[in-house]
């Protein structure tokens, strides 16, 4: 077996990639401003478990993004984007001015993510319901040629809704895809309502398990937790696995509300948000 | 032609190991002697067109030139909003079969019938569109598919069509003429309906003394419009036999083309009309009842030159 060519993940602490992941959020709210797009719930929500991933769990390299052996990552729900965004120029693969540069006509960073557009991304999204799929083909495929390298896919909970990923969870369950491993942004809000009163009790990790995955449930905004349960995937038993984490948006103002799906924040909201969060949109680092 | 596909697939595995095929639950036992040489490289991923797309996408990604197949119609239409976005879109070389395309399954009824798989592939940007005439044009075409840089559709019928000679070689993207006529009629065909319009020429042929051209355009995309030009020059009246719903296909594309390069040629369409075929009946007697089967293409050249 090829070994991975990159160890994991930096040696921040706890309480670092705390406050990282507050950067990352006050650099999604400052390009929902700039960019003037919405969708902050849905890029807010997963910081935690992104931060997590890209600092704690996936082993990448910026000095070789298309290292063979690297870890990959694909976001699903190409809609919450300016998180992923962030992350990046966070982990060194994109340079943090580069956010500024948010929802511009023929920009480098579109509000639905596109490969064209970016090319250091593993897929484009925006339709949902075909990341977890791909990440299948990709983790066969890596598998097929020895590699030890793993795949990692955010999907959101109102994403759930499509059947597409229920192939594709039977399909790694069938096919012992162990190098797998999805996570469920459970913010409990979708487009137009809650995800529990538009598909009834939606109990995800149960229904993952079920087809044959391991499944946890976890607290999407505690970093401990989050990297206390990555760090025990890949599992021995050869199995996908996939964490559901109930996320929360971390500003208080913007919680439990679906318009934030929507709505721009105006000036004084983000004035708002970053006093609360305490924190520095990374865009402004030189 | 599922025969040639078969072994075809197996010559192309075994000298390229970047070839992995995914079924959607069908074809038993056809795909044995595949499996028994290329094991994890047949992929059978259940009755799940969009997983078979999707996982095939990931594939690609990683440098796998998969092929994805299932019955056309369920191939082509129930996943073509993901063919569109995580193949085409994505430009992946993956090469997606329709096995009993138009309506091969005609006696299965409208669920597997596949009129539209030709449009709806040659919709998409990017996609090289092919339905093949004969067991010879899978065994050159496959090939040259899993050589071509991005994603493709191949329609293929079913088992033991017949075979057809031409001295023309069968390259992706260029009409084949089979047969040089006499007296500017021309027969287009796409798919295996190349079989009739050779034997409506044989007839002609043999009861008149002359011969339509007939032309096969195993590609529908990119149209050769380099063929169409030529072949306008000595063509007073073009008929295009296909199989194929009237919108989108190759006499669309045809008739476009005439109409943008203002080229003049008395033209008609021999094919299914814009409709469900209902009363599952057998192929034969949906070509005959829409006039596209050899004796209607052999009384459209009589026609031509003895106006009524």
């Amino acid at each position: 077996m090829k070994q991975a060519a990159t160890e994991a993940t930096t040696a921040m602490s706890v309480a670092e990639l705390e406050q990282m992941a507050r950067r990352i959020r006050a650099s999604c709210i400052q390009m929902a401003q700039d960019g003037k797009e919405g969708h902050l719930s849905s890029s807010l929500a997963y910081v935690d478990a992104v931060t997590a991933l890209y600092f704690g769990w996936l082993r990448l390299d910026p000095a070789r993004p298309d290292d063979p052996e690297r870890d990959r990552f694909i976001l699903s729900k190409g809609h919450g984007c300016t998180a992923l965004y962030a992350t990046l120029a966070a982990r060194g693969f994109l340079p943090r001015r580069i956010l500024k540069e948010y929802n511009q006509e023929f920009g480098p960073l579109p509000n639905h993510s596109c490969r064209h557009a970016l090319p250091l991304l593993e897929m484009s999204a925006g339709s949902l319901g075909q990341g977890l799929g791909v990440a299948t083909g990709i983790a066969y495929g890596l598998r097929l040629r020895g590699s030890t390298a793993r795949v990692a896919v955010v999907l959101g909970d109102g994403e759930c809704n499509e059947g597409s990923v229920w192939e594709a969870a039977m399909f790694a369950a069938a096919q012992h895809l162990g190098n797998v491993l999805a996570v469920v942004d459970y913010n409990g809000i979708q487009a137009v309502g809650r995800s529990d009163e538009i598909m009834g009790h939606t109990a995800l990790e149960e229904k993952f398990r079920s087809f044959g995955w391991n499944a946890w449930n976890v607290d999407g905004t505690r970093m401990a937790d989050l990297l206390a349960v990555l760090a025990q995937v890949p599992v021995v038993n050869g199995q996908p696995s996939v964490i559901v984490a109930r996320t929360r948006m971390g500003v208080s103002f913007m919680e439990n509300d679906v318009v934030w799906h929507y709505r721009k924040p105006s000036e004084e909201e983000v004035r708002r948000a970053l006093a609360e969060l305490q924190a520095r949109p990374l865009q402004g680092d030189e | 032609m599922r025969r040639a596909f078969v072994e075809s697939l197996c010559l192309l595995a075994e000298k390229d190991p970047r070839i992995v095929f995914l079924t959607g639950d069908l074809g038993y036992g056809v795909f044995d002697d595949f499996i028994a040489r290329f094991g994890p490289r047949y992929i059978n991923a259940g009755i799940a067109e969009a997983q078979l797309v999707c996982a095939a996408a990931g594939l690609a990604k990683e440098g796998y030139r998969p092929l994805v197949y299932s019955i056309a119609s369920f191939m082509t239409g129930r996943p073509f909003e993901l063919i569109r976005i995580s193949i085409a879109y994505a430009g992946l070389p993956v090469i997606v079969v329709g096995a009993g395309g138009g309506y091969c399954y005609a006696n299965s009824g409208v669920t597997h019938h596949a009129a539209e798989d030709l449009a709806l592939m040659s919709l998409l940007p990017g996609m090289t569109v092919t339905a093949p005439g004969d067991p010879g044009e899978v065994r050159a075409l496959l090939p040259q598919l899993a050589a071509l840089p991005g994603p493709s559709y191949v329609r293929i019928g079913k088992f033991g069509e017949p075979s057809y000679a031409s001295d023309e070689p069968v390259v992706v993207g260029q009409a084949r003429w089979l047969r040089q006529g006499t007296r500017g009629v021309t027969l287009v065909t796409t798919g295996d309906l190349a079989v009739p319009a050779l034997e409506a020429a044989d007839k002609v042929q043999r009861e008149r003394g002359w011969s339509p051209t007939v032309v096969q355009f195993h590609t529908v995309k990119p149209l050769d419009e380099a063929a169409l030009g030529r072949l306008a020059q000595d063509t007073h009246t073009l008929f295009v036999a296909e199989e194929v719903c009237p919108q989108g296909g190759l006499a669309a594309a045809i008739t476009e083309w005439m109409v943008r390069t203002g080229t003049r040629m008395k033209f008609r369409r021999l094919g299914p009309p814009d409709a469900f075929v209902l009363g599952n009946p057998r192929l034969e007697t949906v070509r005959k009842k829409f006039g596209y089967n050899a004796v209607a293409l052999f009384e459209a050249c009589l026609a031509a030159v003895t106006p009524a």
